[in-house]
């Protein structure tokens, strides 16, 4: 990070008339930063749903209401076993990340199929689980509580769908070509695994939110302070 | 559809040694490129009318697309100003008017000249044809994306013009669409309308943010070899904030948007407070309507920024080449279009004092509102003292630049006047809003708007535009502004409150009725002399003078293809390779008063340096 600002300050800072800075300037390559497309596009989206995610995080603190039973999400349920799902996509894109590295591509293909497999597996869950809540009269409707629980696992859905699009893209690509010419796929792979690691942040940054801000949490720490 | 890729070559890009033959040799060193290392990109070439038009990836025929779609909703925009001036000056002259279409035609009008006009048309239409071009890059980096977010915004325009023909009609809510009115039985349009409107902005976002990721992958990562970013134009510059600004401030509108949505079609209570109609209790319950006021100025503020920062580069780069003048304090107006990026995320609140926020809120915004006016202060010295000494060009170019400059602080004086918080309550919700927001924002990028048509028209044409009919077309939008921008100012001071669709027996309508009339007078001269720039582009493609290669003898890369107007893929064979920023103009030393970005060191070498 300390690097990037300086990267960032020390550009601003340069003065292109100057002659010496003419000499440096036109041996310059002509990109910012020695990642590929596919990895930059995945970071600004990474930033743009950051903030997305952020200001429904927000609408979510400022609509709970009075009286609401903010431990009800957090009892044993579906949603655990959900963020389990996300935390084996994510290890296993750990291990396509790894054996790229290594150039070790004899697992890639069986493991994307996995990954591509869970994440399914997690979304079928979270359909799932919204019935249960239904069933137990807990609706898009009933307050701005379950309004925004909703919308964001809603959202969410969608950014994994969205991931699972390029997934099918990516791997159809993949699960053609032979042992040795899938590393010509690595910045497409990588780019992949990075927008899953981020889902799996999104997510836990959810769950903690929900996790923080209750009654109960606020109550014990007012009881801390008091 | 893939004998269509046989036309797609790799080419390797060369240093300007190869290039110039090797003409370098009294002084190799100066010169030196390190070999390529960004890959070269494969284009997907269209051979039928379809692929090369239509459903087209080369970013200039998007660019051009973006344009003229935005021109279209810009043209509807306007004639919805019209009839709102026609009502204003002269109540019940269009008789099929109501107050409801009042309201709806206030409401389209706004949304329309600042989401799908002016952020399109800078974005979408200068970026798309600029940022490759300015950059050196044969095109964006991902032109299938880049294809589907102009259409993207094509169905959004769709979809908003669809709500005129709904039942009910377009929402009349008013820009800002504060709920709870918006979605309630008695606002006009608070059925389909408002669900078309939110729909619209859900497109117009998510096709937005395809083109967002084009301009700021292609701009940072797949520059030509010596394009270092402080070498870049200060549009480009102006660009990459702006689109920076909007990935960050859309997800609000989005966001906004959806929740409206769902609250008036599932019954949610984001924005919805408990309500009593008419004795009886509505289903709705514990929502905030500041929340949605809190989103949108989240989007709607830095969308300002959106619109100006794009203008402030542009007219930077037109006044150095205009003046023969390098940018004065380059460094400094890098700095200031970053700053005022940074600061615009926190002055939103400024337009909502009157919600009855805590006062020490207030008093935050207001600080960080005046703030904001330092580095915007900066740019205009910068403007000034460009031209102060420059061997200035007095033509159309010139023209609306100076009317910028002009307009520009007028607008942004006003807005310290409304960004303190004592002052703005008593001002709120009169004609003097009005009159800065549209100097500001309105004419002022519209300005640098026409000035950029006129600079780079024969870049996109190969003709120059008539300059007679472009002066008629500057004087009279110039002083048709005025016209009607200046009396409005004294509108607001006496008290003429806006949002209305007449005065009624107000002391408003006969004190300020000859003023109405004379405002609804010029607005109608104003629009009608957008046409002039019309007929003239349609005669200048027919009989205009050709203009040939760089004619306006500038420095940056766009005006240095090797075809005039550039073909996909611009540079021809080999990429051009940039030694030098791009406003070397009046040189101390150099034969000509410019010197090109391409031109090598050893080409030019008992020249000064041109302090900044």
């Amino acid at each position: 990070m300390s690097n990037l600002i300086k990267k960032l300050f020390g550009t601003l800072l340069q003065k292109p008339w100057d002659k010496d800075q003419m000499v440096l300037d036109t041996s310059h390559t002509g990109k910012t930063f020695d990642i590929s497309s596919q990895k930059s596009a995945v970071i600004i989206i990474f930033g743009i749903a950051t903030v997305l995610f952020s200001l429904i995080f927000t609408a979510y603190i400022y609509s709970i209401p009075p009286g609401q039973d903010t431990m009800y999400l957090l009892k044993p349920n579906l949603l655990w076993a959900n963020t389990i799902i996300l935390f084996f996509v994510a290890y296993f894109f750990s291990r396509i990340t790894k054996d790229l590295e290594k150039k070790e591509t004899s697992k890639i293909k069986k493991n994307l199929i996995i990954v591509g497999g869970l994440s399914y597996i997690f979304l079928f869950g979270q359909l799932i689980f919204w019935t249960q809540l239904m069933k137990s009269g807990n609706y898009v409707t009933t307050n701005t509580y379950f309004s925004s629980f909703y919308i964001f696992t809603a959202i969410h859905g969608l950014h994994l769908l969205g991931g699972l699009f390029f997934w099918g893209k990516v791997s159809s690509r993949v699960l053609k070509l032979e042992q040795n010419k899938i590393l010509d796929e690595e910045k497409n792979i990588s780019a992949l695994s990075w927008y899953w690691t981020f889902l799996l942040i999104v997510w836990l940054g959810f769950f903690l939110m929900i996790y923080v801000f209750n009654d109960t949490f606020i109550d014990w720490c007012k009881s801390l302070v008091s | 559809m893939s004998e269509e890729f046989n036309d797609n070559k790799t080419i390797h890009a060369q240093s300007s040694e190869t290039i110039s033959g090797g003409g370098s040799s009294a002084a190799p060193d100066i010169d030196y490129v390190r070999p390529a290392e960004v890959e070269e990109q494969d284009l997907y070439h269209g051979h039928s009318f379809i692929t090369k038009w239509v459903f087209c990836q080369d970013a200039k025929v998007i660019g051009v697309q973006y344009f003229l779609l935005a021109t279209f909703t810009g043209i509807v925009g306007l004639i919805l100003s019209w009839l709102m001036r026609l009502q204003l000056g002269f109540p019940g002259a269009a008789g099929f008017m109501t107050a409801e279409h009042y309201y709806q035609f206030v409401t389209m009008h706004g949304m329309i000249m600042v989401v799908y006009f002016l952020t399109a048309l800078f974005l979408g239409g200068f970026g798309n044809y600029l940022i490759p071009l300015m950059v050196g890059a044969r095109d964006m980096v991902f032109p299938y994306l880049n294809m589907v977010s102009f259409w993207m915004f094509f169905i959004a325009v769709g979809v908003l013009m669809a709500s005129f023909f709904v039942p009910g009609g377009p929402t009349g809510a008013g820009w800002t669409l504060y709920p709870p009115q918006t979605i309630l039985e008695g606002t006009p349009g608070s059925g389909a309308g408002i669900l078309l409107m939110c729909l619209s902005l859900i497109l117009f976002v998510a096709g937005f943010t395809m083109g967002g990721l084009n301009y700021l992958i292609t701009i940072l990562q797949a520059r030509t070899r010596g394009m270092t970013l402080m070498r870049m134009p200060l549009t480009v510059w102006g660009i990459f904030t702006a689109t920076v600004l909007a990935m960050l401030a859309f997800p609000a509108l989005l966001v906004g948007a959806l929740m409206m949505s769902l609250d008036k079609v599932l019954g949610t209570s984001f924005f919805m407070p408990t309500i009593l109609k008419a004795g009886e209790v509505l289903e709705y319950g514990g929502g905030s309507p500041i929340l949605f006021q809190h989103l949108f100025w989240f989007f709607g503020h830095p969308e300002v920024y959106i619109v100006a920062l794009p203008a402030f580069g542009i007219v930077s780069d037109l006044i150095s080449v205009h003046s023969r003048k390098n940018i004065f304090g380059y460094r400094m107006m890098v700095w200031a279009i970053v700053g005022i990026g940074a600061l615009s995320f926190f002055v939103w609140a400024h337009h909502m004092y009157v919600s009855g926020m805590n006062p020490w809120f207030g008093f935050f915004f207001a600080t960080t509102t005046l703030i904001i006016a330092v580095p915007t202060a900066m740019k205009v010295y910068n403007w000034i003292l460009t031209l102060w000494r420059g061997n200035i060009r007095m033509n159309t170019v010139m023209l609306w630049c100076l009317g910028f400059i002009v307009t520009f602080v007028n607008g942004g004086i006003t807005g310290i006047f409304l960004g303190n918080v004592s002052v703005d309550v008593p001002l709120s919700d009169t004609y003097f809003v009005i009159a800065h927001f549209h100097m500001v924002m309105g004419i002022a990028p519209l300005m640098v708007i026409m000035g950029a048509v006129y600079h780079w028209f024969p870049l996109v044409s190969g003709r120059f535009l008539d300059e007679k009919l472009g002066k008629w077309h500057f004087w009279t939008t110039f002083l048709g502004a005025y016209s009607i921008y200046f009396p409005m100012h004294y509108l607001g001071f006496i008290g003429v409150p806006r949002r209305y669709f007449e005065m009624y027996d107000s002391p408003y309508m006969t004190s300020a009725v000859g003023m109405n009339e004379f405002i609804s007078l010029a607005a109608f001269l104003v629009g009608a002399a957008q046409f002039i720039l019309i007929y003239n582009i349609i005669k200048t493609l027919k009989t205009g003078k050709r203009a040939g290669s760089n004619p306006w003898k500038a420095c940056s890369l766009e005006w240095l293809t090797p075809s005039v107007p550039p073909e996909h893929g611009n540079w021809g064979d080999r990429l051009p390779v940039v030694h030098r920023w791009c406003y070397d103009y009046s040189v101390p030393g150099a034969k000509e008063d410019f010197i090109t970005q391409t031109t090598p060191p050893s080409e030019v070498q008992n020249t000064g340096v041109e302090k900044t």
